[in-house]
């Protein structure tokens, strides 16, 4: 009998990012994230699922499962059938467990107007996975007979995906002279009252672009660096009611793009965060002061420069020889510590904005609105993202905390600088 | 459209309550929507939580793979004439008795958890005393030590695990210490003279009664508790 000859299955490596987020991954927490389109129309869950089948083939590095090697994680193509469209639930962004569910890392799901995209984060950042979005719901209007074009970042589910896509972007941008650290004083943690196992409370306010726009250029700041200072504000309240004999200072992890400073076209993760930060100890700051600390620190620490050192230390860790033949048990233990110390400590929340999501023009009438959810952090607190499409702006804050006093404070800054919020939330009253 | 008369923010026409402060909605002109779907599912789902089997049967194949390795090594080719294997074996089990059940177990309770664990001790103290020949140590003194430990042990972590402040945890562990030790002295008197003749014991019982009794006034005096956070910078 004549035996079929095997094919090697090709495999890659995790990116820089995505060997954190793998590590750290745990029982109650979930590096995972998801992004909505509220259509116009019910949503049609055949024609989704179609949609899915056509265009998931041009995205390969969402195709994947993760297995655990000697010494690191690895990605490999999954054959398995999926992903299949779900109903969506209550509680978004369940933790990944890497055996079940056929090994899928993205989940999609459907509920009355609105599709939900779920990816693990060690597959992709916001902007790889709002590409594979983007182009889904154009494949999707097209089921429905609509003519979409392949324009503004609708990519060609005929054509083969290119190589580029599927860069370690970091890999290609570590070349700096310095390797710059990242040593931050450990920042307020605000915790609130864990709820039980695992509910995820999310609460999103959509607020007028526009409005919210000119609000921000009246204090000489972008809409981002407004919202992460109306964040650090009201953070700040919280901790000035708790009546801490000192106050630490609020600092936010907010994740930078970095596909407009360094060029690529890859769809997995290339990001880098910097932290915006107040200092109680120093002074009451008044919220024109806040704005323009997170204004001008943003525009000092958002260099190439700067930024390359950073990567290049981060993938020098990676290419360490000594720590590259630690079991990878051990290292996924020393990393979830590393984290715990590096990446929770030293902030207060994640506030991220991938911006405005750009569509064909024929497809703006058939979508409402765009949603970002960030899933569950490593304690009990609040994490902030904010998304906008047309003339609405989104901005969610998702955390398995019971208190609701953030977001309030949040958004009552925003509607007594007379902006127009509507609130709607999961949480059972 | 309703707005939260709180906040001043817009709700859904389904929400009956303002979602950031809790304010109920009332608004006679325009009552809760009860027949729109709501924003968001109402169906909740939960991942299994993570599977811990593997890691437990991991660990279980290793500590077997060492006792049985032991054990036969003893039987078969270095048999000095003592069991030997049984430090290791009492070893393996006693810390099998305290890794594996809480991996399997998820829902253990803690007093259940701190019984187990110090009856492992107990099973490893008794391997021992086979090969010392020591069933009369073991019965009179060791055993009861080690039970009067784990029910101290027990009763303390039930406590403590309510989250009790810092002045009142050590109160707690100073007050357990001492009365062990009044334990142990009772248990070797009776063994080595057959009387309990308190001595020693007393001296650090008192000691630790000297140490609780102004910790528990600083506890319940506020004034008292805000000088001692002052002073310390708690």
């Amino acid at each position: 009998m004549a035996r079929e000859k095997r094919q090697k299955p090709v495999w890659y490596k995790l990116d820089n990012a995505a060997m954190m987020y793998s590590a750290i991954q745990k029982e109650n927490y979930s590096a995972i994230y998801r992004f909505s389109a509220v259509m116009t129309e019910l949503v049609d869950p055949e024609a989704l699922q179609r949609a899915i089948d056509k265009t998931l083939p041009r995205f390969p590095g969402f195709r994947v499962r993760i297995k655990r090697g000697a010494f690191w994680y690895y990605f490999e193509p999954n054959g398995a059938p999926g992903p299949f469209v779900k109903e969506d639930m209550k509680n978004p962004c369940q933790p990944v467990r890497f055996g079940e569910d056929d090994g899928w890392l993205i989940r999609f799901f459907y509920y009355g107007h609105r599709i939900s995209l779920e990816v693990f984060h060690a597959l992709a950042d916001g902007a790889g996975s709002l590409t594979l979005l983007r182009t889904l719901l154009a494949v999707y209007l097209r089921e429905l007979g609509h003519d979409i074009p392949n324009t503004d970042g609708v990519l060609d589910i005929d054509e083969p995906p290119p190589r580029e896509e599927q860069e370690d972007a970091y890999f290609r941008y570590a070349k700096s002279r310095v390797r710059k650290g990242m040593g931050d004083r450990r920042a307020y943690q605000g915790n609130g009252t864990p709820e039980p196992f695992y509910t995820l409370n999310v609460t999103m306010g959509l607020v007028p672009l526009d409005k919210l726009r000119e609000t921000a250029h009246g204090y000489g700041a972008s809409v981002t660096e407004y919202l992460a200072a109306v964040l650090i504000e009201a953070i700040l309240a919280k901790q000035r009611r708790e009546g801490r004999r000192r106050e630490l200072p609020v600092a936010l992890a907010v994740p930078i793009n970095l596909r407009p400073h360094f060029p690529s076209k890859t769809l997995r993760n290339f990001i880098l965060t910097v932290r915006p930060s107040i200092d109680p100890e120093l002074g009451d700051y008044t919220f024109p002061e806040i704005v323009a600390q997170v204004h001008h620190h943003m525009r000092l620490h958002i260099s190439r420069q700067e930024m390359q050192a950073v990567i290049t230390r981060n993938v020098m860790l990676q290419k360490n020889r000594l720590l590259q033949i630690v079991p990878a048990p051990l290292k996924n233990l020393a990393m979830a510590v590393s984290y715990k110390i590096a990446g929770c400590r030293p902030y207060s929340t994640t506030f991220t904005n991938p911006g405005a999501f750009q569509v064909p023009a024929v497809m703006e009438p058939h979508i409402q609105r765009m949603e970002v959810i960030l899933g569950q952090s490593y304690t009990p607190r609040a994490n902030c993202a904010s998304l906008s499409f047309g003339n609405t702006m989104e901005i969610t804050f998702a955390g398995t905390v019971k208190e609701s006093e953030v977001e309030r404070d949040f958004f009552r800054h925003l509607v007594r600088e007379g902006i127009h919020v509507k609130v709607i939330s999961n949480r059972e009253e | 459209m309703s707005y939260c008369v709180n906040c001043g923010v817009e709700l859904d026409a389904t929400a009956r309550a303002c979602p950031l402060c809790h304010t109920p909605v009332q608004n006679p002109n325009r009552p809760v929507d009860a027949e729109l779907p709501p924003p968001f599912p109402s169906r909740r789902k939960e991942v299994q939580p993570a599977s811990k089997k593997e890691l437990a049967l991991l660990i279980s194949a290793m500590f077997a793979s060492v006792a049985v390795l032991c054990g036969v090594l003893n039987l078969f080719f270095l048999h000095s004439g003592r069991p030997w294997s049984l430090y290791v074996v009492g070893a393996a089990v006693m810390l099998w008795l305290w890794l594996v059940p809480p991996l399997l177990l998820r829902g253990m309770p803690l007093w259940v958890r701190l019984l187990l664990d110090s009856c492992a001790v107990g099973v490893y103290v008794y391997l021992i005393s086979i090969d010392l020949h020591g069933q009369r140590w073991f019965l009179g003194l060791a055993l009861p030590i080690i039970l009067t430990g784990g029910a101290i042990v027990t009763a303390l972590g039930l406590i403590l695990s309510r989250g009790r402040s810092i002045l009142s945890s050590v109160t707690l562990i100073i007050g357990a210490v001492g009365l062990f030790v009044v334990g142990i002295e009772l248990f070797v008197d009776r063994w080595m003279g057959g009387s309990y003749e308190p001595g020693w014991s007393i001296v650090v019982a008192t000691v630790c009664i000297a140490l609780i009794i102004p910790l528990l006034v600083v506890r319940h005096r506020p004034a008292l508790r805000d000088e001692a956070r002052r002073r310390f910078h708690m």
